[in-house]
Formats: structure tokens, sequence, C-alpha cells
């Protein structure tokens, strides 16, 4: 960059203030000031319907969010999601990109075909979902039809958890081959080129070029599954409530019945709070452990 | 996770712009800002009718989602940007209650009571925060042609605790996908209202008369659960919506459910030959055929701009013709007004009729501000034993224990 350029970019005309004010604003309000408040709240005895009797409590909310078996079962049933659903997301993504960044009739097709769930409504998916799982759905008729005891799927604690994973897997996979096909674009041609001069197979091309071009697409794609797979709520919501049994009780579920059904704001804030720095630890953990400084998109 | 918090200040600042918006005087007419839950082609026929009545008033209707109504009225309490008049379900009504939220309604309302099928449920610490509006119970329906293959009498509902185990032994033996009974699981806040009315039926009680402790570990509510139990091992245990499907669809012989599948069956199964009776009771000379009632409930907010307005159209809506008028177009819901039944309408229809005779025995859940909590509590035991996870008399001694910690909660407006 020349210094030019440098000092042009760093001088801010009156217009760019003006033309950036909605979405500055838009983010005091909508982000910013929640953000800080609901931090303020998670010190308080806090209930939407009577706010003038708050009460601060110190680290009370928190102490009591760590004593709380609940708590801790979401926590559970939230990490069993997270660290489920990743390995195979990612590698369900990654597996679709290299298939379909070849140029093929119909490559178009399938593309859009694995990216549609992202466009659909979560809640779509999850109703449409709950219909496959019924017992008088389709899953349950495959099942029987090979000869099979179809499982109860979201009715037995043992399998409900896992059958939303499984249609997260599905469900998100698309959002991630298209930012691993966005990476596998960016690898020059030049390496693969020149690695078939040298006889490279092409076990050895993806282990050896692909792979290791691909870390910073890998660490946003973690990152950010992450991030969204730690606020899994909506599907819960949908299909479950949380049952049976509390087995399918994640972080978000229960902060958001603290919060609505007990009003309990104050409590739910603290709850989002240790979630949060959670959050922050896995990214960082992430981060270090492929060492980037981070993102480059 | 701050969506949670984003989507809290978003909605406050929602309801802020409507109501500020909505305040501007546009005639001079008085404005009533009217919150309620019902689909607008069900509810506005009903507003018509009360715009022609009352000329001076102009009602700014709003209707929520179940998915997030809850939540709009939350953050609009927070934030003192309250409508005027507000539909609320008698599950969440203690909460707002005993916190302060509500105007107390106990003068206008007492003259009323009389007239009004539990008018209870509007009762918080002695005082009236509201009118019951509309209200549901639940019923026995049972299908008569699964009756029949099994060999069942089909002239008459089963009337008690043994007549309808006999019968769902009966047509679970006839295999082929057909369940005898169906028990709920698997999601919230709906296996509780199919258990109680055989708690309460065989004399069982949730809560001390003064309210301060459980009395929920009794002979009679664990009968009620052994009850269930059995009947589980004779059906299936789903989701309500599921059991519904099955119901329609011909493979299931009975279950407690609600007047919503008096608008589902004839557009899904219009040659289902089926039957609504009241709950079964323990034996012929014991008990009652109890149920669950809830329903909701018209209140003002202490913040209402608009007091004298709101309580003008609460009043009407509760009264006999406009109520009436919104559960012919809604079928889900019966009036809370005394003989309703008598109505041509349910005469007409004795299925519908039965729900409403249903409600004379009905029991509401009590107005507790810890209340969800507590019915969360009984889900959770009861469910731990349809599942096998503990017995039966552990889930009723369970479930009381953590009821009566909730309701020794002295402060619950604290929690």
């Amino acid at each position: 960059m020349t210094a030019r350029a440098a000092k042009r970019r760093g001088r801010f005309e009156p217009a760019t203030w003006i033309l950036l004010s909605p979405w500055i604003l838009a983010l005091i309000v909508f982000v910013a000031y929640p953000f800080g408040f609901s931090f303020a709240l998670s010190f308080y005895d806090y209930s939407p319907l009577n706010p003038a009797a708050a009460k601060f409590l110190g680290l009370a909310n928190y102490a009591e969010a760590l004593k709380d078996p609940l708590f801790w079962t979401a926590l559970k049933n939230t990490l069993v999601f997270v660290f489920g659903t990743i390995p195979f997301t990612t590698s369900l993504a990654l597996g679709l990109a290299l298939g379909l960044k070849r140029a093929f009739k119909g490559r178009d097709f399938y593309r859009a075909g694995f990216f549609l769930p992202t466009v659909v409504s979560i809640v779509v998916i999850s109703l449409v979902w709950k219909g496959l799982y019924a017992p008088e759905g389709p899953l349950s008729a495959l099942a029987q039809s090979l000869g099979l005891v179809p499982p109860r799927w979201l009715l037995d604690p043992n399998t409900a958890l896992a059958s939303i994973m499984a249609m997260d897997v599905w469900a998100a996979s698309g959002y991630y081959m298209v930012i691993f096909l966005a990476g596998l674009q960016a690898i020059p041609e030049e390496l693969y080129e020149a690695a078939a001069l040298e006889g490279a197979s092409s076990w050895q091309r993806l282990r050896h070029i692909t792979l290791p071009m691909l870390k910073p697409t890998f660490l946003f794609v973690l990152v950010v599954n992450s991030v969204r797979s730690l606020q899994i709520f909506t599907e819960v919501f949908v299909m479950t409530g949380g049952g049976p049994l509390h087995s399918t009780v994640t972080s978000v579920f229960y902060l958001y019945e603290q919060a609505f059904y007990k009003f309990r704001l104050g409590y739910a804030s603290a709850i989002a709070y240790l979630l949060f720095s959670l959050t922050l630890l896995l990214a960082f953990v992430q981060v270090k452990w492929l060492k980037l400084e981070g993102p480059k998109s | 996770m701050n969506g949670l918090m984003k989507g809290l200040l978003a909605s406050s600042v929602m309801a802020l712009l409507i109501t500020g918006c909505g305040g501007a005087p546009k005639s001079k007419k008085e404005t009533v800002v009217f919150w309620q839950f019902f689909p607008a082609e069900q509810i506005q026929p009903v507003l018509d009718e009360f715009a022609k009545q009352n000329p001076d008033l102009d009602v700014q209707m709003e209707q929520l989602t179940w998915q997030s109504g809850l939540e709009k009225i939350t953050a609009a309490t927070a934030a003192g940007n309250v409508p005027d008049l507000c539909e609320l379900g008698s599950t969440w009504f203690p909460r707002f209650a005993s916190q302060g939220a509500l105007a107390d309604w106990s003068d206008s309302t007492a003259p009323l009571a009389t007239g009004m099928v539990l008018a209870d449920m509007a009762r918080v610490n002695g005082k009236a925060y509201g009118l019951p509006w509309v209200v549901g119970t639940r019923a026995l329906f049972w299908n008569k042609d699964l009756f029949a293959k099994a060999g069942l009498d089909t002239s008459k509902a089963p009337e008690t605790w043994p007549e309808l185990l006999e019968a769902s032994r009966k047509i679970n033996a006839l295999g082929g996908g057909v369940a005898g009974y169906g028990v709920n699981a698997g999601e919230r806040y709906v296996l509780f209202k199919k258990f109680m009315p055989y708690g309460w039926g065989n004399g069982g009680t949730l809560l001390t008369p003064d309210g301060k402790g459980s009395a929920f570990d009794s002979r009679a509510n664990l009968e009620a659960l052994d009850f269930l139990l059995t009947l589980g091992k004779n059906g299936r245990v789903d989701k309500q919506d599921q059991l519904d499907e099955a119901f329609m669809q011909g493979k299931l012989g009975a279950q407690i459910s609600g007047a919503w599948l008096f608008r589902k069956i004839p557009k899904q199964a219009p040659d289902l030959r089926y039957g609504v009776a009241l709950v079964p009771k323990p034996a012929t000379d014991h008990g009652t055929h109890a149920s669950f009632a809830g329903g909701e409930l018209l209140a003002s907010f202490a913040k209402s701009k608009n007091p004298t307005g709101a309580w003008r159209l609460a009043k009407f809506l509760a009264s006999r013709e406009a109520a009436l008028l919104l559960c012919k177009a809604n079928q889900s819901v019966q009036p809370a007004v005394v003989g309703a039944v008598a109505d041509a309408y349910y005469q007409s229809r004795p299925n519908e009729a039965v729900m409403v005779e249903q409600l004379a025995s009905a029991v509401p859940t009590p107005n507790h501000p810890a209340w969800l909590d507590m019915e969360s509590a009984i889900e959770d035991e009861v469910e731990k034993a349809l599942y096998g996870k503990e017995t039966a008399a552990t889930a009723i001694t369970n479930a009381s224990k953590r009821i009566d910690a909730l309701a020794k909660t002295t402060e619950p407006a604290a929690r």
C-alpha cells in the first residue's frame, strides 16, 4: 500500500460518517447496548414484569448456575452437540466441495441443492424433520421395511439429541461447502500442475497441497460453526422442547426458558455470559491450534 | 448468544414505536390498544360488533403469535409500554399478577362473578386481576370403530378407570399398528394436563389449602400415576400431534385430547367415527370426572393508558354473546359464562357440548407465582416414571418435594 493510499484511507469525510451512521446506530442500539445491559443484568435479580424491584446480587447468579444441575446438563448436551456435529459437518462439507469443484454436467444443480437448506428457515427444516422422525414417518417405515425395529428417535432420551444432530449436519453442511469451494478456488492451479509433473498421486495432492492451503478456510469454518453450534436453540425449541427427560436441553434453550417462562432475566444473563466465556475460550483454542493469526476473510 | 437480549431489546423498541405511533390522535375517538392471539378473521367480527355499540371507542387490535407473544408482552411490560387490554394465558397469569404488573379489577369484576365459569382463574392473593374470557378443557376422545372391532360396547364411552383400561387392553391386542390408549411424553406443558385429571378425579390435590406447601404426595395421586403407567403399557407414549394424528388415522383407541380436534377431524378424517366423553372416574361410586381447565384471561396493566376503555372492551368480550361468537368461529375454546351449553349451537353439536359439560368438573391450576416450575417438576418426575427411570412412588415423592420447595419460596417475585 502506498503512503498516499494509506492517507486516503485514514481520512474520514463527514459524508463517510453520515453514510455509516445508520449502521453504527443499529450496532449501538441492537448489539452494543444489549451486550452491556445483559452483562449488568447478570449481577441482578431482575424480573421484566417488575423492573423497579431489581436487586443487586453480586455474583450470586453465577454461583447459582454453577450449582444448578440443569445448567450442567444443558452444557453437557451443548458440548455433545458441538463436538458431535462439527467433525461430520466439516468433513461432509469438504467432501462435497471437493466433489463439486470439478466441472461436470449438472454441477450447479447439485451445488444449489446442497446449499438449499441454508436459505430455508430452520423452523421449517425442524418441522419437516420432526415429521420424518415421527413413529408413522418415512424413517420408521424405512427401518421397518428393512426388518429393523425403528428407534423412537425424538421420543427416546438416548436418541433424541443424536436425531437433532443428524439433522443439523445435513442442514449446515451446504453453507460450509460453499466456504470450502471458495477456499479451493483460491488455491493456484500451478501448484497442482507442478505436483502433477513431479508425479504426485491425487491423495498426495490432497494431503500436501489442498489441505495445507485450506488451513485459513478450516479455521474460519471451525470457529464460525462452533460459535453457531454453541447457540443451538431453534431446533430444540421446535422439535423436542428440551425433552424427553431433559436429554435435549441446551444452554441457550435453558436460558431462554429462564428468561421468558420463569422471568429470571438476571439468571438467564449470567448463563449467557458463562456460555460466552466458553465460546471465547473455544475460539481461542482453535486459533492457537491451527497456529494462525486469524481468518483472512 | 446475545441474540436473546438483542431480540428482547429489539422487540421492546418495536413495541415502543408501535404503541407510540398508535397513540397519536387521529380522531376525537378514544383509543383502546388490545393485544390478543386469535386469528384476525375470528376476532374481527366480534370487534366490529363492539365498534357498533361503542362508537366513541377506537379499538386498535394487534394479533400476537404463540411463538413470540409472551416475549412481546414481557418486553412491553419491562419497558412500560403496555397495551390497554391484553389476552393472557392462565398459566402465565399468576406471574404477571403477583409481580404487580396488572391492574386490580376486584371491584369491577365482583358483580359478574356469579355468571362466570372458573372465576377463580383470575384470582391471585384474594384479588381479581382479570376477567376469564374463553376457557378450554380436555376430555376423552374414543374411536367407535376400534371399540366395535375389539368387541366392546359402542353405545357408551368408558366411564370408569377399569372400563377404560379394559377397552385399552382389548384394542391394543388388535395389533396392526393399533394402540389402545395414548399417553403424552417428549414435550413440555402437555403431560401434566393428561395426568392430573386422573389425580384430581381420584381426590388428589397439588397444594395445601393455604398454598404454602405441597399436598401432591398422596395415595390418590400415586394411584392415578399407577393407572396412567398401566394405560401406557396398553397403548403408546408419544407427542400430542402424533397421538392426534394416530387417532385421526384410526390407530388409537382412546386418548385425552382437546377441542382443537373439532376443526381438524372434519378436514383430515371426515369419516372417523368417534365420540367425546367426560374423563373417566376411578369407580362408579368413587371420585369425579375431573379434567384440566385452562383458558384465556383479559387483563389490563397497572401502566395502561386507558383503563376505563379497557374495562369496557373486556366486559363486552367476556359477555355471553360476544364470547359465543368467538368460540363458534374458533371451536377450540368455550365461553367462560355459566349456561353456554344451552345455546342452540352446542345443542346441535353433542361432541362440542361435552367439552362445555366437562368444564363443570374441570380444575384450574393453582394461581401460584411459581406454578410453571411446579408443573415442570410434576412433568419431569411423571415422565421419568413413564420411561421406567423411577417407580411411581418415587416420582410422586420427588415431585412433591420439589413443589414443596417452590411453594415455600416466600417471595416468589424475587426468584
